[in-house]
């Protein structure tokens, strides 16, 4: 079952993909389904993986690392999860926010694709093809964000295009490092053979600068507000809550599992410093943001430099159930963002729509036409701010109580700084808002679109949060690389 | 006299340097593309001298599967940058 | 004294190699950068002939410096020829020294690399797993069986990138240059790469070759027709083309699910229909890449291709929805 359920995942929406192509006047509904379908198939690998634990399978079997190995474990499932649930609300949204029949057309197969890439990437278990998807993926995105046709998406397409090539080049030049000492690309095998010495060191760096491209960890992060404010509301709804969130796993599971001999408490410590700079800088340009968007990818930003804060101090901790504490809440505050920021983007899509542009500053009137909307963004809101009883408000105690533990306690500052400044920029939106404005509209506006947004924002701010216990055992009791 | 496999590493370290810099120097999406190729070549050529065992033992193959995908993701990635290129050229005459 | 000859000509090819890389990377003129682009493939091409990759010698020649050059010269008429890049002098100072430490630290990486080694590599199983795989040629074995899967990502690659290049654009009008030499050298040449990509198509399986290659070099024929007779331009029916471009990847996954029924496991070949499994893979797979590429370079969207509405002939009448 479980054998059928990693494959299918990855093979549905390429099916998907391909039979949009030819047949593109039913392309919403082939890929409404796909995506169900690989929903389907993600909660039967979580649910697997929760039972048996850690899956590893060697496509065709054969031995010694010759082939490419699919594997799940509690971090990936619960990654894997998160994006198809993410994929398939904005599915629906996207299903009625194209109303040009050729946009849509152009839409749909490579939406898919990306699919196929975030799948196939959280579920590789081999570091070329690990290169392989994040081709895929970056192709993907950018394609997506050049979509809107405007000089803007395609400037910003470009720029994305550019540095996410020269991140993968970077990355696959790691590779070929770690191929040449090690003889074997399989991530398993190398956690057992990787050693500290020089050609690993260098190798580490180079993936870990790849990776952070990716991220877009300051001060690589440039690229990011353009693209993600610019690309049609559904894209730029998956590439921030996904296509960022995967390299940031992607250099996670290499940091904890491959390198873990290899890294050092500086480094780490240098990656948690940009990370705090990513936090204050991002939360100060999404407050100064004039469009919506654009106040969205510049907290994406600082919410990327959160997850980066953790790093010094998973190293830090000793194992054990405090460290093990820190790594779930990292989950915790990832999970929490990706669904918040696309709920967000996606009200910010509808909004767009109904008022023609997504400034800031002339939002008035819309808590009265579009109020579900505007209830859904401050929901994400209280998740990007981490009120309780969001995922995030955890994930940030968990933080702050990690930096203690840790003796580091100069994070505690940043992260308070963080969520003011995310105050600040949440409520403006909601001032404006509900500020004097013309027009009053039902409730429900667009409910295709309005629903979806809604779901995800409630599993940011309650289920997350309530449900956060459950989260903690299944991460403690399966992750591969925790125990050892 | 140095291996071959080291010559032609270094010759792929060089390669994938003289490729970075250029990259990050030119403004230019074409010249930038040519760099990222040159850039890419490198690496590939780190990877077939890592394969290379000398004159009379086979080559290592999987490095060559390795790098003959790599080629032709290069190749289908430069032809999608200067699609997006040529595309933002029209919509700036406008 | 062979010895000595090999060196010798192992340091010009990687001294001509470097000097190759840093004047095309350092010169502003586009046609210039092209052109030494070109070359500098064509050289690769001879390296990995010396390193005893033929597959990749090939591959490198008809993908790299053709397909690549052919897109790269097709561009250049889009970029002005002489733009000074000017980057404060501050910035580049950083850049330059950035770069020089990193290559110092990887080449310090790789003389450690090369000494620590025990030159265990994955030759070993590949040739011993080689009887199974249903090919004798081990790059084969490897692209079309062992690793079947990352293959079939690439392709997936392949497609994304077509697709946005057949989305974006309108459709190229600047193919007019044609003359009688080039059309009486197309008579010959191109019958002639057909068949050899039909022979590096089918002798992949234990010589040299294979789909990648077979495929890009029925493209450069295709492309070489297009160019050569332009007004006779034929109007391929779209449905076909797309048809043709997803080919390669369905006829994966089809093989790959039904082995999966068999076998319990995704891709993975019944070791006694391996070969026959591998070349109605590559076949498909020729013909997709062949189109893909071939379509990648024409550019810009076929007439009536977004016409979702099939009764709405008006639109194709304008040569493609915008």
């Amino acid at each position: 079952m479980m054998n059928d359920a990693i494959i299918w995942v990855i093979v549905i929406p390429l099916l998907g993909s391909l039979i949009s192509i030819i047949w593109s006047r039913y392309a919403s509904i082939i890929a409404i389904i796909s995506n169900l379908l690989a929903l389907a198939a993600s909660i039967i690998i979580v649910a697997n993986v929760y039972q048996y634990g850690p899956f590893n399978h060697a496509l065709g079997s054969w031995q010694s690392g010759l082939g490419i190995s699919l594997r799940a474990d509690a971090l990936s499932s619960i990654l894997l999860l998160m994006s198809m649930i993410v994929i398939s609300a904005a599915t629906f949204y996207a299903s009625a926010y194209f109303t040009d029949p050729v946009k849509r057309a152009r839409f749909w197969p490579l939406w898919l694709m990306l699919v196929v890439a975030l799948n196939a990437l959280l579920l590789s278990g081999d570091l070329f093809n690990l290169y392989v998807t994040l081709e895929l993926l970056g192709l993907s995105a950018v394609a997506l964000t050049a979509l809107s046709d405007t000089r803007a998406a395609l400037q910003a397409a470009i720029r994305y295009l550019s540095i996410g090539l020269l991140g993968s080049l970077v990355f696959l030049a790691g590779v070929a490092l770690v191929y040449m000492g090690y003889g074997t690309l399989d991530l398993v095998a190398l956690s057992h053979k990787v050693q500290a010495e020089p050609l690993s060191q260098v190798a580490f760096g180079l993936m870990t600068a790849g990776l952070l491209i990716k991220s877009a960890l300051f001060p690589l992060h440039f690229w990011l507000p353009s693209a993600h404010a610019s690309a049609p509301a559904p894209v730029s709804a998956a590439l921030s809550a996904l296509v960022v969130k995967v390299a940031v796993y992607i250099l996670l599971r290499l940091w904890v599992d491959v390198f873990d001999l290899v890294l050092t408490p500086l480094s780490a410590m240098l990656l948690g410093t940009l990370g705090a700079i990513a936090v204050i800088w991002g939360s100060w340009q999404a407050l100064q943001a004039q469009r919506l968007k654009l106040m969205a990818a510049y907290s994406t930003v600082a919410q990327i430099g959160y997850l980066f804060i953790f790093l010094p101090l998973i190293v830090a901790l000793p194992e054990g159930p405090v460290q093990d504490a820190a790594f779930t809440a990292l989950l915790l505050m990832a999970l929490t963002h990706g669904f918040a920021k696309s709920a967000f983007f996606l009200s910010a899509g509808v909004i767009q729509q109904y008022c023609g542009h997504d400034r800031i500053a002339e939002l008035g009137g819309t808590a009265r036409a579009l109020p579900l909307t505007i209830f859904v963004i401050a929901l994400s809101g209280v998740a990007l701010i981490g009120l309780p009883p969001s995922g995030s408000f955890l994930g940030k105690w968990y933080l702050i109580s990690g930096s203690f533990q840790a003796g580091q306690w100069w994070w505690v500052p940043v992260i308070a700084i963080g969520s003011v400044l995310a105050t600040a920029y949440v409520f403006r939106i909601l001032g404006y808002a509900f500020g004097p404005g013309e027009s009053v509209g039902r409730v429900l506006n667009r409910g295709r679109e309005e629903i979806p947004a809604l779901l995800l924002a409630l599993f940011a701010t309650l289920i997350l949060g309530l449900g956060s216990f459950e989260l903690w055992d299944f991460v403690a009791q399966h992750s591969e690389f925790l125990r050892g | 006299m140095i291996s071959e496999q080291l010559l032609y590493s270094l010759a792929g370290v060089g390669l994938f340097g003289i490729g970075l810099r250029a990259t990050l120097l030119h403004h230019m999406l074409l010249l930038r593309l040519l760099a990222l190729n040159v850039c890419g070549a490198g690496v590939f050529l780190i990877f077939i001298a890592i394969a290379y065992s000398g004159v009379e033992l086979m080559a290592d193959p999987v490095p060559h599967a390795l790098v003959l995908t790599g080629i032709v993701v290069a190749v289908s990635a430069t032809a999608m940058a200067l699609a997006l290129g040529r595309r933002l050229a029209a919509l700036n005459d406008e | 004294m062979i010895e000595l000859l090999w060196s010798i000509f192992d340091i010009t090819l990687v001294l001509l190699l470097l000097a190759l890389a840093w004047t095309t990377c350092s010169t502003q003129d586009v046609k210039r950068a092209v052109t030494l682009f070109i070359a500098m493939g064509l050289l690769l091409a001879i390296v990995w002939a010396r390193l005893k990759a033929p597959d990749l010698a090939l591959a490198e020649a008809v993908i790299g410096a053709g397909i690549s050059g052919a897109l790269l010269l097709s561009a250049i008429k889009d970029y002005p020829s002489n733009m000074v890049s000017h980057r404060s002098t501050l910035i580049e100072g950083i850049i330059n020294s950035l770069t020089l430490v990193l290559t110092i630290l990887m080449s310090w990486a790789v003389w450690h690399g090369l000494n620590m080694s025990d030159g265990v590599r994955l030759s070993e199983p590949v040739i011993s797993q080689l009887p199974v795989s249903g090919v004798s040629n081990p790059v084969t074995a490897v692209l079309l069986n062992y690793r079947a899967y990352d293959t079939l990502l690439e392709l997936a690659v392949v497609l994304t990138a077509v697709l946005t290049v057949l989305t974006l654009n309108e459709k190229r009008v600047d193919y007019e240059f044609s003359s009688p030499l080039l059309q009486g050298m197309t008579r010959w040449l191109v019958p002639l790469l057909v068949v050899t990509s039909g022979y590096l198509l089918w002798v992949g399986a234990h010589a040299p070759g294979g789909a990648f290659q077979a495929g890009a070099m029925l493209a450069a024929a295709m492309i070489l027709l297009q160019l050569a007779y332009p007004s006779r331009r034929q109007e391929f029916n779209n449905s076909l083309l797309k048809i043709l471009l997803v080919i390669g990847i369905f006829t994966f996954l089809l093989v790959g699910l039904w082995m999966m029924s068999l076998n319990d496991d995704f891709l993975a070949f019944t070791p006694a229909w391996a070969g026959t499994l591998i070349l109605i893979i590559e076949t498909a797979a020729t013909v997709s890449i062949a189109t893909a590429l071939t379509l990648a370079y024409l550019g810009g969207r076929p007439r009536g291709w977004e016409d979702t509405n099939r009764t709405s002939r008006s639109i194709a009448e304008n040569g493609g929805a915008g």
